[in-house]
């Protein structure tokens, strides 16, 4: 099916997503769909899938225009898609949530035998450990993901749109879906890939549009035409910039923190770790291998059940994030933003100057506006984060503007140690270089010794 | 050792366990618990509370909540109250009209939650307000006492221990349970209510999923009002008033999440159960009066926390 977006244009409260959007997803190609956080790949996604509607402009399917009121009418027509966030029902097993909305029956009785079989044929081609019986609240999200991408696969549809979907599973993982999509392909399906891992884009797509700022900036580009340097121009318009991060200073601080086999109620065993004053110590792994687990039992979320933790030279036991920061000045910021690491209904005053309300509270225990918006503009200035007003709702800032204010928010309680995890998820390649650039500032000139989490690349 | 094991990881085990040693406890602390007729007025008594959590349970299931449960069975009964007594109607028709107006004012709940996107919290109240100024200013707060003498009989009826009006529930149970394990409607019921936004994209509407839960709901309440009216004799404009506590109590000590999409049906029925059977221990115990309004509120919050810490533990093992 040939999925064809004709001059289609989306606001959302003032902020123009899509401006004038032209594309065309051919029948039998895989065509990647890049850009930066916030230009639009998404909203564009959730139009065709009928999740919203378009202000103007229209889109077409085989030629014949569409307009759908819900995502039941989109599935209805034949397209399917993999949307980013994670989507399935809590306490329902794998393989009814792949069937979900088309659970086979027999005698008008849900035929849970079908349901398994059904499933688990799709889900074996991407991952034959995961077995259909299963509750999916008990998955790791990289086992979501390839449930959700089997789901999708499982429609027939003739149009499949898949929102970053190899954000977290394997290398593996991501084969066996390349593969697959190539075969879907071949049977003259459409296939939209959005992603931010240009290799992969490079390797498996037969064209790439890129958007940027909501407007396409390349439309439906044979990939062989392409190359990285040249699509990372075309999302930030502008050459891509290299962090300008010097190598390990030679000055060797004191020791911050330190673990002495370690073990945790997550599972961890003998973990060693020393983090010296001011230094960026990062730790990798994959999905799955612990990195976040680790750090939230250092902060007290989850139990050091046994091993030692010494804070500046003091033997430790941290109860809870509340004493991590008050008593042994160790701040966590989470990698989920969204749900963690910031009240996304409040402004951006209220989000930093959390961390210090107690500190900067009047003799009456009253909070003084001003003294909150002191706080909160000296970081937005040092950190460069683009707000309209103090009291703008964290929820409508970009990804790297939200990142900035959920670490901007720990700057202000002066803690001395940082974890930061997965700082940069999420976000584009510009304002990624720049919360390098100032975690390396941060360690250099505010003493502040840092441990940075990272997942292991897959592209 | 291991079956009691698998006993205390379901929802309901635990509250089943609970129910028999507190059985035993009461039949050794006095000697009048473990009468035919003692057994027999402590599940009476829990008959209506029963249908009332199941009527809040279908909500939950959702992800809503029911705050009208209590208010549409007032009404029902005294609906029902006045078709026996002033319309003469038959009462086979009767009881069936108040299923009816039961299963009406929870459409109207539904259509009205789902349609205008304000929360079931609000709508309910609300509607709850309605309903009951309907009750009263039918029934000028005065009950109708015109209830067919076989329908008061089997009110009363019993067979051993084992009250006639159990029945209902004991045929609910079970049909609840194929429809929210076994057919489509139901599990795409519990679909909406565990992630709306994912049943969404799944191409399920959730609306029509809220209006189907609350129109079942509703429907459950009359079924309370009607048996109600048969314990009582008469049909009470004061009925359904102590009905909310139950209601909520009954599904979450049961296991039920306020969050949706998970619910038990055999957790509700026993945590009911084992609130009967409190009540009939405060009453044997002689707890002054006064007290026992407190005294189960206590109680109750002692079983959530029973409950949840065994939930925890049972996860952990």
């Amino acid at each position: 099916m040939k999925v064809c977006i004709d001059s289609v244009s989306k606001m959302f409260q003032n902020v123009r997503a899509l401006d004038v959007v032209s594309v065309e997803f051919a029948a039998g190609e895989i065509h990647s769909l890049v850009g930066e956080n916030g230009a639009g790949k998404s909203t564009l996604v959730r139009i065709i899938t009928g999740v919203h509607r378009p202000d103007s402009g229209v889109v077409k399917l085989d030629g014949n225009p569409v307009r759908f009121g819900s995502p039941r009418d989109a599935l209805a027509a034949g397209i399917g898609a993999v949307h980013q966030e994670r989507n399935l029902i809590p306490h329902f097993s794998v393989g009814e949530n792949i069937l979900l909305e088309r659970l086979p029956t027999g005698n008008g009785f849900v035929d849970y035998k079908a349901i398994d079989a059904r499933a688990s044929e799709m889900l074996d081609i991407l991952d034959p450990g995961i077995d259909v019986r299963s509750d999916v609240s008990s998955m790791s999200v990289a086992h979501m993901q390839l449930i959700e991408i089997a789901k999708a696969l499982s429609l027939n549809a003739r149009a499949l749109l898949f929102d970053e979907p190899t954000d977290s599973i394997t290398k593996h993982g991501a084969a066996a879906l390349v593969k697959v999509l190539r075969r879907l392909s071949s049977a003259g399906v459409a296939i939209v890939f959005v992603s931010h891992k240009l290799d992969e884009v490079l390797v498996f797509s037969d064209r790439v549009s890129v958007l940027r700022g909501g407007r396409v900036v390349a439309s439906n580009e044979p990939i062989a035409e392409m190359s990285r340097p040249r699509l990372v121009s075309l999302m930030i318009g502008r050459e891509e910039r290299i962090a300008q991060i010097g190598h390990g200073c030679g000055v060797i601080g004191d020791v911050a923190l330190e673990l002495t086999s370690v073990a945790t109620s997550y599972g961890h065993r003998g973990i060693d770790l020393t983090l010296r004053k001011t230094e960026v110590l990062g730790l990798y792994g994959l999905v799955g291998a612990g990195r976040t687990e680790h750090a939230r039992a250092i902060v007290g979320v989850g139990k050091i059940i046994s091993g030692e933790v010494v804070v500046r030279g003091r033997r430790v036991t941290v109860h809870n994030p509340y004493e991590a920061l008050a008593r042994h000045r160790i701040g966590y910021v989470s990698e989920d933003r969204k749900d963690e690491g910031l009240i996304l209904s409040h402004g951006v005053r209220s989000n930093i100057a959390m961390t210090v309300w107690r500190a900067i509270a009047s003799m009456f225990k009253l909070l003084n506006r001003t003294t909150e918006a002191t706080v909160a503009n000296s970081y937005v200035r040092k950190l460069a984060i683009r707000i309209s007003s103090l009291d703008q709702m964290v929820s409508t800032l970009s990804g790297g503007n939200q990142q900035k204010v959920s670490i901007a928010k720990w700057l202000a309680a002066a803690t001395d140690t940082l974890i930061l995890d997965e700082p940069t998820v999420g976000i584009d390649i510009k304002t990624k270089v720049e919360l390098h650039e100032l975690i390396d500032e941060l360690a250099r000139q505010d003493q502040t010794d840092l441990l940075q989490l990272e997942r292991g690349c897959l592209a | 050792m291991i079956a009691l094991r698998r006993l205390l990881e379901t929802e309901w085990g635990g509250l089943a366990l609970i129910f028999g040693l507190g059985g035993g406890a009461a039949g050794l602390l006095s000697a009048s618990f473990f009468t035919e007729f003692n057994i027999y007025v402590m599940l009476r008594s829990g008959c209506v509370g029963i249908l009332v959590a199941f009527a809040q349970m279908i909500v939950l299931a959702v992800g809503q909540m029911n705050l009208a449960v209590g208010a549409l069975g007032g009404l029902v009964a005294v609906l029902f109250g006045a078709m026996l007594e002033v319309l003469d109607l038959p009462l086979p028709v009767a009881i069936a009209l108040a299923l009816l107006i039961g299963v009406a004012g929870g459409l109207f709940n539904g259509v009205l939650t789902a349609g205008t996107g304000i929360g079931s919290f609000i709508v309910t109240l609300a509607s709850g307000s309605m309903f009951t100024g309907i009750n009263v200013g039918i029934s000028q707060s005065k009950p109708f006492h015109g209830i067919p003498a076989e329908f008061v009989a089997f009110g009363d009826a019993r067979w051993s221990f084992m009250p006639a009006l159990l029945w209902p529930s004991l045929i609910v149970a079970p049909l609840l349970a194929i429809f929210l394990y076994r057919l489509t409607p139901g599990r795409r019921l519990l679909a909406v209510g565990g992630n709306a936004h994912a049943a969404e994209l799944s191409g399920i509407s959730p609306g029509a999923m809220v209006i189907l839960a609350h129109a079942i709901s509703g429907g459950l309440a009359g079924l309370a009002a009607v048996l109600a009216v048969a314990q009582l004799g008469a049909a009470q404009p004061e009925i359904g008033a102590t009905w909310l506590l139950i209601s909520f109590a009954g599904p979450i000590i049961g296991g039920a999440s306020l969050n949706g999409g998970r619910i038990s049906i055999l957790g509700a029925m026993f945590a009911v159960l084992v609130i009967a059977l409190i009540e009939n221990l405060l009453v044997i115990v002689m707890v002054d009066p006064y007290w026992v309004q407190f005294t189960l509120g206590a109680l109750l919050l002692t079983t959530v926390g029973l409950n949840q810490w065994r939930a925890t533990h049972a996860a952990r093992a």
